[in-house]
């Protein structure tokens, strides 16, 4: 579970501290940096992950505009394995030749060492943090992503694969498509490559499909099962099969992209309720999850809050949620919500929410009237 | 299509209301698309207010539907230092206030009255003893009942011990006005 999540000189956020709880719902005005924080977690992720190098993750035109800084630090801390883990990345941005690379990049466990990279140097250290193995690093990558799992790194690994599962995601039905070049393990911020996140999963987590085939069966009329269908050596087409009374019960199929942008969305945010966060015995996963509410229909915005939120609660899961939505402004804003604003174009600063003047208005109306904090 | 009707209003206090009685409801069966909620926005302390004033709307919304639909309107209340036949009082005074008869035996409606709040109950039914006029502090999650509402519904309805909070027994009895 993130207990802190820290950034310097990147866009909005300067000297930003945000401290989530197991389920919390993110709101503020459009512009005040909340998907930023979502942002910062996906590329910590990717860099972690080798996905990419510095210079692409952080480009200059993320330092903060009106910072003369040239550093960038981002922190998280991740509280598991019966203690809390601080990993630090420190940026340096070279004026002259355009370039970022790693300044400093550490990894520690309830105040030990497991890594530091500093200097184009890294050190490992063991579980019981004595001195391990020391070696030279590309300055643009994270020192982590050549490291294999050994039987003295256990601590070190498990915060690996525990930042590899965060599930990032800002759901855009438009872009979703039922073609499938190959399967995917982790589906894409926006889900556009839900097919191949599809195909993964069910090869590999049938017990997780066949939940979310049960789930579905409720919730749409008529919806029977998936489909892959083969459609050349690699590619294959994700369908979705439907039977209705009216034909005899006779099924037919449609391409997952002829669903109408709300059935893909429903689909979407089911499937990462009962297929994309981990197991409890993993750990306990988190879902950051950016605006769910759009695209769905009024009744269905509930329904599918409360089963995630059970999910979540029973199997230790965080959940990290933006919405702008009323009902679960009204619903958790009181007991999990975090104000995000800035003062102009200032930085970012976080605010539990209160109705402080005693207004008696929902927190939802509040916030509508621009009363919040005012 | 999807399709989503509600056929069971929980209206209440606040989340820890909402999650044990809507954990109860799951266990038991209930089809949770189904439920709705409305719990104070504004959590506890605000709450009691909260759901004396939005008890009239819901009445007369769940009788103008009820003739035709399967409807079963559940209220959770804290009795706090009232009995819970005062917050029962109160609460069928607020109907007659909006000028609308007091509720009657044939009505789905339940009311529910922890006594001093849910967290005797809970306490109660983790094993650790409670009475109903100290007031036990929160739970540190909302979510952390889940274990004395699994018991209630092992126990519920038949083996709810005599030991138990007089409030709980009343809400057992209450609750067969839904079925439940």
């Amino acid at each position: 579970m993130i207990k802190k999540i820290y950034a310097d000189n990147f866009r909005c956020l300067v000297n930003f501290e945000f401290s989530p709880g197991p389920v919390s719902l993110v709101l503020g005005p459009n512009g005040s940096g909340k998907s930023s924080v979502f942002d910062l977690l996906g590329k910590i992720q990717r860099f972690l992950d080798g996905e990419a190098k510095v210079t692409e993750l952080f480009p200059e035109s993320d330092l903060c505009r009106w910072q003369t800084a040239r550093t960038q630090t981002c922190e998280l801390e991740l509280e598991g394995n019966g203690g809390v883990y601080k990993y630090s990345l420190v940026v340096e941005h070279e004026r002259e030749r355009g370039l970022a690379r790693v300044n400093k990049e550490l990894l520690y466990f309830d105040g030990k060492p497991l890594f530091e990279f500093q200097e184009g140097k890294v050190q490992l250290y063991r579980d019981d943090h004595s001195t391990g193995p020391e070696y030279s690093f590309d300055w643009l990558q994270s020192g982590m992503t050549v490291l294999e799992s050994r039987r003295d790194n256990k601590l070190l690994n498990w915060f690996k694969d525990n930042v590899h599962g965060f599930l990032i995601v800002r759901i855009n039905p438009y872009l979703m498509t039922g073609d499938s070049e190959g399967e995917h393990s982790r589906p894409q911020i926006t889900l556009e490559d839900f097919a191949s996140w599809y195909r993964y999963l069910s090869a590999e987590h049938q017990g997780k499909v066949f939940e979310l085939v049960l789930e579905l069966r409720k919730i749409l009329d008529g919806f029977d099962s998936f489909k892959i269908r083969k459609a050349g050596e690699v590619q294959r087409i994700l369908e979705m099969v439907f039977s209705t009374d009216s034909d005899g019960g006779e099924p037919h199929s449609y391409r997952f992209d002829q669903l109408s942008d709300g059935q893909k969305a429903i689909v979407a945010l089911y499937a990462l309720i009962h297929c994309g966060l981990a197991d409890d015995r993993q750990g306990g996963g988190v879902l950051c999850i950016d605006e769910p509410e759009n695209f769905l229909a009024l009744p269905e915005i509930e329904p599918w809050f409360r089963s995630l939120y059970d999910r979540c609660t029973d199997t230790g899961q965080q959940v990290l949620i933006i919405s702008h939505h009323p009902k679960l402004i009204d619903y958790l804003a009181s007991s999990a919500g975090h104000w995000f604003e800035r003062e102009g174009e200032g930085p970012v600063r976080v605010k539990p929410i209160k109705d402080e003047a005693g207004t008696g208005l929902p927190i939802s109306e509040l916030i509508t009237r621009g009363w919040i904090h005012e | 299509m999807s399709k989503r009707r509600v056929q069971t209003v929980i209206l209440c206090e606040d989340i820890q209301h909402q999650v044990f009685v809507y954990r109860f409801l799951k266990l038991r069966g209930a089809d949770i698309r189904a439920i709705t909620v409305l719990c104070s926005p504004k959590g506890r302390g605000s709450g009691t207010q909260f759901v004396l004033n939005r008890f009239p709307v819901e009445v007369k919304a769940y009788r103008s539907k009820s003739t035709y639909l399967s409807l079963c309107l559940i209220v959770v209340i804290d009795a706090d230092d009232l009995s819970v036949e005062e917050r029962i009082r109160q609460l069928d005074d607020c109907l007659v206030d909006a000028g609308q008869p007091r509720r009657t035996a044939q009505e789905r409606i339940v009311i529910l009255v922890p006594k001093r709040n849910i967290e005797t109950w809970i306490r109660y039914l983790d094993g650790n003893g409670a009475d109903e006029t100290t007031a036990y502090p929160k739970l540190s999650e909302e979510s952390k009942c889940k274990s004395a509402v699994r018991r209630l519904v092992d126990l519920y309805p038949r083996d709810i011990q005599d030991d138990a909070p007089d409030s709980l027994l009343r809400a057992c009895t209450e609750a067969k006005r839904c079925n439940t």
